[in-house]
């Protein structure tokens, strides 16, 4: 029998045996820390995490200049709170009586960079999982516009009198889905069949969509200008929030967590829907499908799969991703939502682009890059309300992350190329070393 | 001591997972022919790449005419003399000829391009080593071999002295290569010195001097060709004794499992039909090739019958299945397997795992998955399996990602997916372009292996050595008709030559059998 006091040592020993196995060489094993360090995802991970370090400091740069270039309008100090900002500011809870920068947990900064997340991580997949099929989905915006649209029609026109708001939530709910997911189909559709290029046939839906929506909701002729909110503190075409017919996404006790901030449970269904995209993409004969016809077609089609239905059902599902988004930022019932064509499209639609492209298209990733974005936008606002800066510094960060992202691949291959380098040189250190652990394990088998 | 343009000493380039060169040595004498013999994935290219600055080595030195030189890049490679043509060309498609040998060497005039002193120097050089090139003529349009020809002179328009030829002949046709030969005869004599990549032992011994052979990235040795033989080199290539001759047993034909009747495909190239009008059988064990030079419609030939192309007119049956119109997962579960000419294109998913390759075929069969989800132990130790059984090598085994393999290994792995999948009939196109003997060898016994467990095989090779060794009937095809029916037995490959270049042309009536 083993004492509790030999079994506590045991412990400890395995414990150490596994740390040790992280930075040495233990039975003939690699470290454990250079194993993982080696896999291509780790690779992508560090390489966007160098990207985005790289943008945020060029964003600290351009604050720098603007204020020596304003000639004394803005202090060098007001920079340096701004690039805090920048990194920080979520965690920022005002300034102190002397005027300094105040940081802790702020709920509401949290919160809202949650709330504010949930339709950039549904338009990252859209654009991901049509990227993993080797589509360039840039019609986010319209399934987006078409989606927001369905999703308040059916929100605001079945009354929550007759019918439960919680099934009007799901239909509305599904209504977005299902907008997006045509709007999408139609570029599947012309690819497959007659191979026009996805992005001719999407800027155009885009456009269509965008003028459809203008003049559904329009307040002189559009069919659903009874959706309008008349009251006159609004001056233009806005439409009644969903709470108006009492829908909104449950909170799922987030409030209380986030106290003052618009998060909702639609962050938690959001990256639910991340991880059910990320098993059928790895672990369904679907995705390996959709993934076979991406990396290569003449290969998939080799193999008898039919790639004209791979490409269209990408399409409509990355089209119904988009339209989720819209769907999930509208029923949270804090978000008001007016259109008009003279407007850009909706950049929570565009933005997916670089949430994919900074997440590598994996649809994990892309929870973490879409709340980093909108933690960005969080920190732009905070910069504006503490700052002489305005929001749109963050832009530019945003802006040259994405380049750089460009540049991750380079990244990759800079880290590769260094630690195989330093590898070769270390080797002939390496090998004593080895031999000078090995007798110590020996020795503590013995023990035992 | 003797006079060296080139030596490169010990080196040494890593890959992940694989030790690419290790300690490799070569010298390359003033105006010899030096071949690079060695199997695929053995480093050849490595090691050239190496010398032409494409990669850098992590040890070792190069010296040129004994001073030590450091190459960081194509034109400093160029500086020193030394051109390459790659075994794949690289050439701009829709540039001239002329553009494409003064690209990255232009001689200018404030600015603008002086092409007449250029044309002039190309032409000079054609004419010297009658090298026949249409200098007008825009690359796409221009056959392989004179393709090459432009690459050729890509290297003596720029002065080089030293001349790396990456597995020239793998494209051409039998006059071509022997056309080529004669050029490097030519070079020689004017002093240039030649290394040659190639894993074809009969061109080494007619024109190399010398010859390194290199194995898994190991320097085996290096030879004088006056002092040994093929047997030989191929023993030190591939480590061990190298059977040429294909052992088969004797042949027990069965029922007819392929009937191709009057099939006629279209051509996206032009007007004419690319295959016209044939007919043929394929029976149980027996191993039938279609032999022809390249573009006489093979190609468009096999897309049709696997399912890739629509065909025109015509009729196929599988196991008296009409699968004439059937999609291309119904024929493959009819009982055929197809191995693929462009082994990049069709064959594998190169950015996929090995074992997710190695089901492309199979992910949907009850096996590999339940519900829709893809079950990854059985897909893992199915690759296992095959790995073990087909010995396919690779850096880190089923999890291997296929684009880092070699090119042989590549094959194999297609190899051991089409065959273990069982087939009643086995197409094989050109199952081994580009490999070197000891694969060779290994496929060919696979496609006789089928054979002889009472499989059909249509083999369709541009290899007549091949076609002569392996098959049991051969069936020529000549601007997408057949046009004659050999046994291999009674027949020479003279006779088969002049068939195949169209001189020839039998009338041929379906017999009923």
């Amino acid at each position: 029998m083993i004492k509790p006091s030999n079994k506590v040592k045991v412990f400890f020993k395995n414990i150490g045996h596994w740390f040790k196995s992280l930075i040495f060489k233990v039975d003939d094993k690699d470290p454990k820390l250079l194993v993982l360090y080696r896999k291509g995802a780790t690779k992508s991970v560090v390489s966007s995490l160098i990207s985005i370090f790289v943008g945020i400091l060029l964003g600290g740069v351009i604050l720098f200049i603007l204020a020596i270039a304003s000639g004394g309008d803005i202090s060098l100090k007001a920079a340096w709170e701004g690039f805090r900002l920048i990194f920080v500011g979520v965690f920022n809870t005002g300034r102190d009586l002397n005027g300094n920068l105040t940081f802790g947990f702020n709920s509401t900064n949290i919160g809202n960079v949650l709330f504010r997340a949930t339709p950039l991580i549904l338009t990252g997949l859209s654009v991901a999982v049509a990227f993993k099929t080797g589509l360039f989905n840039i019609g986010a915006p319209g399934q987006y516009l078409m989606g927001t649209a369905a999703t308040f029609i059916v929100a605001l026109s079945i009354p929550t009198t007759i019918v439960p708001a919680w099934i009007v939530w799901i239909l509305a709910f599904i209504a977005g889905f299902l907008a997006g997911a045509l709007w999408g189909i139609i570029p599947g559709i012309f690819k497959a069949v007659l191979n026009v290029h996805e992005v001719i046939t999407c800027i155009m839906t885009n456009w269509i969509a965008a003028n459809i929506v203008t003049s559904m909701f329009d307040n002189n002729k559009g069919v659903f200008k009874h959706l309008l909110d008349p009251s006159p503190t609004k001056n233009l075409a806005y439409l009644f929030k969903t709470t108006e017919n009492g829908v909104a996404t449950s909170k799922m006790g987030l409030d209380v967590i986030f106290p003052n901030s618009q998060v909702n449970g639609g962050i938690i269904i959001a990256i639910l829907i991340a991880i059910v995209v990320y098993i059928i993409l790895n672990k369904t004969t679907f995705g390996y499908e959709l993934k076979a016809c991406g990396s290569n077609r003449h290969a998939a089609k080799y193999a008898g799969i039919n790639e004209k239905r791979s490409i269209i059902l990408s399409m409509a599902i990355a089209g119904g991703l988009a339209g989720m988004s819209a769907a999930l930022y509208y029923l949270s019932g804090n978000t008001e939502f007016y259109w008009s064509t003279y407007q850009s499209l909706p950049a929570n639609g565009f933005n997916g682009i670089p949430i994919a492209l900074l997440a590598y298209n994996n649809p994990v990733g892309v929870i973490f890059s879409g709340i980093f974005m909108s933690y960005l936008n969080v920190a732009g606002l905070q910069l504006k309300n503490l700052t002489p800066f305005n929001e749109y510094i963050t832009d530019i960060i945003i802006a040259s992350i994405v380049y750089l992202s460009a540049f991750s691949l380079a990244f990759k291959e800079i880290l590769s190329s260094k630690i195989f380098r330093k590898k070769s040189k270390d080797l002939s250190q390496e090998q004593p070393q080895e031999i000078l652990v090995k007798p110590k394990i020996i020795a503590e088998e013995e023990e035992k | 001591m003797e006079n060296y343009i080139i030596e490169m000493r010990n080196i040494t380039k890593k890959f992940p997972g694989v030790i690419a060169n290790d300690n490799i040595t070569l010298k390359l004498k003033q105006g010899e022919i030096h071949a690079l013999l060695g199997e695929n994935g053995a480093g050849k290219s490595t090691l050239m790449s190496v010398l032409f600055g494409l990669y850098r080595p992590d040890a070792g030195e190069i010296y040129k005419h004994g001073e030590k030189v450091d190459i960081k890049g194509p034109n400093d490679a160029n500086n020193l003399g030394i051109g390459m043509v790659h075994q794949h060309y690289k050439l701009v498609d829709i540039f001239s000829v002329l553009d494409n040998i003064i690209l990255g060497a232009e001689t200018t005039k404030y600015g603008f391009l002086q092409k007449k002193e250029a044309r002039e120097k190309v032409i000079a050089l054609s004419e010297k080593y009658k090298l026949h090139v249409d200098v007008d003529a825009i690359i796409e349009e221009i056959t392989v071999g004179m393709q090459q020809r432009v690459e050729i002179l890509k290297m003596l328009y720029r002065d080089n002295e030293i001349l790396i030829f990456d597995e020239p002949t793998a494209v051409l046709t039998p006059q071509e290569i022997e056309e080529l030969m004669e050029t490097m005869h030519g070079f020689k004599k004017e002093g240039k010195s030649i290394l040659f990549i190639t894993h074809k032992l009969n061109e080494i011994m007619t024109v190399a001097d010398r010859c390194t052979v290199l194995r898994k990235g190991k320097c085996i040795d290096t030879v004088d060709i006056k002092d040994t033989s093929i047997e030989e080199l191929s023993e030190m290539m591939v480590g061990r004794k190298v059977n040429f001759i294909v052992e088969k047993k004797p042949q027990k034909i069965g029922r007819t499992i392929l009937n191709v009747e009057k099939l006629t495909v279209a051509s996206k190239n032009h007007k004419n039909n690319a295959v016209k009008n044939i007919s043929f059988d394929v029976k149980s064990g027996e191993i039938v090739c279609l032999a022809g030079i390249e573009g006489n419609g093979q190609t468009e030939f096999v897309n049709a019958l696997t399912g890739l192309e629509k065909i025109t007119a015509g009729k196929i049956e599988l196991n008296q299945t009409d699968i004439t119109h059937m999609s291309i997962r119904k024929r493959s579960k009819v009982g055929m397997s197809h191995i693929p000419e462009d082994r990049h294109k069709f064959g594998l998913i190169l950015d996929f795992r090995l074992d997710q390759n190695l089901v492309l075929q199979r992910y949907w069969e009850p096996n590999f998955q339940k519900y829709g989800f893809i079950n990854d132990q059985a897909v893992r130790t199915y690759a296992d399996n095959l790995i073990d059984k087909y010995d396919v090598r690779s850096g880190e085994g089923a999890i291997t990602v296929v684009r880092s393999m070699s090119g042989g290994n590549q094959q194999k792995a297609i190899i051991a997916r089409e065959i273990d999948r069982n087939p009643d009939l086995l197409v094989a196109f050109q199952p081994t372009r580009g490999l070197d003997v000891g694969a060779i060898e290994y496929i060919h016994k696979q496609l006789v292996s089928q054979r002889d467990s009472g499989k059909a095989v249509l083999l369709i090779s541009l290899e007549l050595d091949e076609v002569m060794n392996v098959s049991d009937r051969i069936l020529v095809m000549y601007e997408g008709e057949i046009v004659g029916e050999f046994d291999p037995k009674k027949v020479t490959i003279q006779e088969i030559g002049l068939y195949m270049a169209g001189a020839k042309k039998d009338r041929r009536e379906k017999t009923d059998d």
